[in-house]
């Protein structure tokens, strides 16, 4: 006997809404929690970015989840033989795929204008007198060189509200430079300097991390750093043993 | 009934997986050699301090690896790897360093860095950089955050080109470069240190081989 009993879509459109304003709640109110505490315009815009996609993805999730629960509770069966075939067959649905592949379509260029747009804000010009960073991996230790400074330090200190620009690169394999609560990651390469800027905005202290595996000690590549105000940063500037 | 089967069998496979990865990883502990720590010597002349020696040789053949050298007697390596010193106490190091060398590939390792007083003796002369030309290692000390103290030592041992023959278990050596250092201790926990001059050869900034390995240019530092 095959089972071809019409159920309404009724219950399927109130659990949709449901998980979607449970996965909307969810994208809004994770994010500041779940990741690290933002110190800087860039981790601001990252994580909206992260409250934004995921708000966005909250339909399409609760869609699947919903339409996969549905399908669990009626169309079940559960009888010892082969079921048999239905005697209405939907080979095709015409308005579902146009449907679904336009709103995929949608949803695909919004992160597209959306990720160019942050690109966008990240590679803004440079403001005047940016505070310029070089940055150096090596097996197992970050190092910090102070342009127009002969100050080097296995710390990272920065001043509050003025862009840091940071020159980084690798002397051996290739390292990742993550500074979590600034938005900040991007791989030190050997041979090669990348740039990557930011504004700390908030007083407090960080850690850096590396991001690629890069050999015996890497777990150790590890790092503590810091924003002061910037008299503070000026005070910690001028005690640093100088280089010749 | 073929139902219970699969689940008796399913079970019975995950139980029999769990075994042998368990009996791998003894097997593998039971193999990898368990050195023994260096002990840190209380100073009899200072309180609330102590001292410790170590030398860096151009092979294997003086250290912890015996008289044959162990797997690679022909990698560079330290006399010990694993360090054990008292909590918020101020050791005092000394390194005899028996080996060649030549650039960092990092001039900012030719510093020292986290010292007593910033700077570490070289054959009795204080100072708080070496040539950066002219390294044999490094000892490079480093906590990590959140766990123990926030702890950072730097000192370059400069390359060994002194004259004279010194034999050491199977090895023979030049006389050494002395480098002396002091360092605070601060909480409990285990620390890592490693050299940092590339001597470890094979890979891009020659970081294999006895750069990579535990047991020849890095070890653990136990603050107790």
């Amino acid at each position: 006997m095959a089972n071809n009993k019409k159920y309404s879509l009724a219950g399927f459109l109130w659990l949709w809404f449901a998980l979607t304003v449970f996965g909307v709640i969810l994208s809004v109110w994770g994010p500041g929690y779940l990741m690290p505490r933002s110190m800087s315009s860039s981790m601001h815009l990252t994580i909206l970015t992260m409250v934004v996609f995921s708000v966005a993805a909250a339909p399409v999730a609760a869609g699947v989840y919903a339409a996969l629960a549905y399908m669990l509770r009626h169309n079940i069966y559960r009888g010892d033989s082969v079921p048999p075939a239905a005697e209405v067959q939907t080979r095709e649905n015409s308005r579902l795929t146009i449907g679904w592949v336009l709103t995929s379509i949608v949803l695909t260029v919004f992160l597209l204008v959306w990720g160019l747009g942050a690109l966008s804000v990240e590679n803004s010009g440079a403001q005047a007198n940016p505070l310029v960073v070089n940055v150096t991996g090596q097996q197992w230790v970050w190092s910090f060189a102070y342009a127009g400074t002969h100050v080097q330090s296995n710390t990272l200190v920065l001043p509050v509200n003025r862009e840091v620009v940071f020159h980084i690169t690798s002397k051996d394999v290739t390292h990742g430079f993550w500074i979590a609560n600034m938005g900040v990651q991007v791989d030190a390469n050997s041979g090669a300097v990348t740039e990557i800027h930011t504004t700390p905005d908030k007083l407090g202290t960080f850690d850096i991390r590396c991001t690629q595996f890069c050999g015996l000690n890497h777990a150790f590549m590890v790092t503590t750093g810091q924003v002061l105000t910037t008299q503070g940063f000026d005070n910690w500037l001028a005690a640093q043993p100088q280089r010749a | 009934m073929y139902r219970s089967k699969s689940v008796v069998t399913a079970l019975v496979s995950v139980l029999l997986g769990g075994a042998a990865l368990a009996l791998a990883g003894f097997a593998l502990a039971s193999n990898t050699p368990h050195q023994k720590s260096l002990q840190c010597v209380p100073d009899a002349t200072m309180a609330n301090s102590c001292n410790l020696s170590m030398n860096t040789y151009g092979d294997s053949l003086a250290g912890q690896h015996g008289p044959t050298g162990g797997a690679h007697p022909d990698w560079v390596s330290y006399s010990n790897q694993n360090l054990s010193v008292p909590a918020n106490t101020t050791v005092n190091i000394t390194i005899n360093q028996y080996d060649s060398g030549g650039a960092l590939n990092n001039a900012f390792f030719d510093q020292v860095m986290g010292t007593v007083g910033g700077t570490a003796t070289f054959n009795g002369v204080a100072l708080t950089h070496v040539d950066p030309n002219n390294i044999g290692h490094t000892f490079t000390l480093r906590g990590i955050p959140g766990s123990g103290s926030h702890i950072f030592v730097s000192v370059p041992l400069p390359a060994d080109s002194n004259g004279g023959v010194v034999k050491i278990g199977a090895g023979e050596y030049t006389a050494p470069n002395v480098i002396k250092f002091s360092f605070k201790t601060g909480s409990k926990g285990v620390y890592q240190w490693n050299c940092e001059f590339p001597c470890g050869g094979s890979r891009e900034g020659q970081f294999g081989q006895a750069m990579s390995t535990f047991g020849y240019m890095a070890g653990t530092l136990t603050v107790n």
